[in-house]
């Protein structure tokens, strides 16, 4: 059995067939993180403001992140399900984590190639600078993607149909994305309400991206939410293990 | 999970050494309070060809799902090469021994069949052949077609070479012509018959009696979770498909004594019917013979001998109906 094939050859068709073949998802994926960078960057300051950009860049980023999860891998399975593609996968030799790896390296690349977009048209268009170690930054965005992918997962493992997953998707990523940092800075909110906020796993990966990006602070001293984001994925990645259906 | 006492069975030179390629021994399946399958029981040959003849809804789809994995029965056995589908760790070692298609396989749609076929090469580990696989299931050129541009029927071809593509020892097909148009037929049942010559082990569910008269060694009838008789398609005729009839309508045409000893008459209206357990073509030809002596004028002549759809009636008191 040769699993790296496997993986490689699946990843590679993930984004032939439902990347570059859909032009409705390329537009969503690299045009939408773009305009709302420029519109926000405009529309929150009565002209271009750096400061602005540099809030919004890894907030951007970060609600990627989220909807990456929640759309891209949770509403994705239960559609692969609905399909009955799923229970045609799982007929063959190829391993439910292998398929599953292929899907989540999908989305990683896609991510990716977002982030270096945004923080490029932030670098040349709004002058917003990345101070932070990329290991660090690379670290833990590929942290917050492992949270949001687990959770996702049980809305991919829950949802009966694809209409549900859905409606459950979008009823988390919207809110989510308002409410976690990403476009608003919730301190902007009267008290308790951002540090009710900062409860949320979106809040605190959304912050710790933000920190460790464009504030150049270290790992260690987000120490606390870090394990915080592991025990969210951990919990994650047990609940859809238990309730994950391939029919 | 059990511990297994032996090792499982691996390679397929071992597989050829068991006698039944599949052992299906009371398999009960309830969906919710709904008994879908009440006892199933069978045995399938190495090398055979096993079909599973009923009407939509009696429960073949089911057992077939129990056989590959998909489904758990409720209780009863299944064995396919002496391994268990319902253990995880059987089921690995089946999946490169066994090749499925499925009722409806839906692929991405924008997925192109060469690249499907690549990919199930990949699953397999094995070197990819796409232009052959198009080939022999009559998709030459097509490989660079999207699966939303393919029809139905292409993408049930498409299916079949996904299930034939790694070269399996057992291949379970169910309902592997519903949806195909004469021409695909014509392909899948060359390919089962040249499945059966190469010595590999076929399970098929059916709705269509001329499919399991063609190709299936052994018929098993199912009717609501049940399998009311097994046998070849030409003994379940001869046990189950009753008389041979000839309907003639001639003016002034009475069977005489002679024509009398052939079997059984009726008349119906105008219409003299002779039921007989003898070659109705002899019958046939006594009473061409003996209206024409008469000076009796036959407007209609008719010979009926049983076949699978007589047998499936008397077994189920249902019609299988083509086209369902």
């Amino acid at each position: 059995m040769n699993l790296f094939r496997m993986f490689v050859t699946q990843t590679r068709m993930n984004f032939t067939w439902y990347f570059l073949r859909d032009g409705e998802m390329m537009f969503w994926t690299l045009a939408m993180p773009v305009f709302f960078l420029v519109l926000f960057s405009f529309a929150f300051s009565s002209g271009p403001s750096t400061r602005t950009s540099t809030f919004l860049v890894p907030g951007i980023i970060g609600a990627q992140v989220l909807s990456s999860g929640f759309w891209g891998v949770g509403v994705m399975l239960a559609t692969f399900r609905e399909k009955h593609l799923l229970r045609r996968v799982h007929l063959t030799p190829v391993p439910s984590w292998v398929f599953f790896a292929s899907l989540v390296a999908y989305r990683v690349t896609l991510l990716a190639t977002q982030a270096v977009i945004l923080i490029a048209v932030g670098a040349f268009v709004f002058h917003v600078r990345i101070n932070g170690n990329p290991a660090e930054i690379l670290f833990v965005l590929l942290l917050g993607t492992a949270t949001f992918v687990s959770l996702g997962t049980i809305i991919g493992a829950l949802a009966r149909t694809t209409e549900s997953a859905n409606n459950i998707a979008s009823i988390l990523t919207v809110p989510l994305a308002f409410l976690s940092d990403a476009y608003i800075p919730i301190d902007r909110f009267p008290q308790p309400t951002p540090d009710l906020l900062r409860l949320l796993p979106s809040t605190q990966f959304i912050e710790i991206f933000r920190a460790v990006s464009t504030a150049g602070a270290s790992l260690t001293e987000y120490s606390g939410w870090i394990i915080a984001l592991i025990v969210w994925t951990i919990a994650g990645t047990l609940i859809s293990a238990r309730t994950f259906r391939w029919t | 999970m059990r511990r297994r006492q032996r090792k499982p069975l691996r390679s397929p030179a071992v597989y050829n050494l068991v006698a039944d390629a599949i052992v299906v021994e009371n398999l009960v399946k309830y969906y919710g309070d709904v008994r879908a399958l009440d006892g199933i029981t069978f045995r399938v040959r190495s090398g055979s060809i096993f079909g599973l003849l009923g009407r939509n809804g009696a429960g073949k789809t089911t057992t077939l799902e129990c056989c590959i994995g998909l489904n758990q029965p409720t209780s009863g056995k299944v064995r396919i090469a002496g391994l268990d589908p319902a253990n995880r760790r059987d089921l690995g070692t089946l999946r490169r021994l066994f090749g499925v298609q499925l009722q409806s396989t839906s692929l991405p749609e924008k997925a192109t069949a060469g690249e499907v076929l690549r990919l199930y090469a990949a699953y397999y580990s094995i070197a990819p052949h796409p232009a052959e696989m198009a080939e022999r299931v009559g998709l030459e050129g097509k490989l660079d077609r999207q699966i939303a541009q393919m029809s139905g029927g292409e993408q049930q071809r498409l299916a079949l070479a996904l299930a034939l593509q790694h070269d399996p020892e057992i291949i379970f097909l169910d309902e592997p012509t519903a949806g195909m148009d004469a021409f695909g037929r014509r392909i899948l049942w060359a390919e089962v018959e040249k499945l059966r010559d190469a010595g590999k082990t076929v399970v098929l569910t059916t709705h269509y009696i001329e499919e399991a008269q063609r190709l299936c060694d052994t018929i098993c009838v199912v009717q609501r979770g049940k399998i009311v008789a097994e046998d070849t398609p030409a003994n379940l005729i001869a046990r189950f498909g009753g008389a041979a009839r000839v309907s003639v309508r001639a003016d002034g045409f009475t069977p005489d004594l002679e024509l009398r000893s052939l079997g059984t008459w009726v008349e119906h209206s105008d219409e003299w019917q002779l039921v007989t357990g003898d070659e109705p073509g002899l019958a046939l030809a006594a009473v061409v013979t003996k209206a024409n002596q008469s000076g009796a004028t036959i407007t209609s002549l008719d010979m009926h001998r049983p076949d699978l759809e007589d047998a499936f009636v008397a077994l189920t008191g249902e019609r299988l109906g083509e086209g369902q």
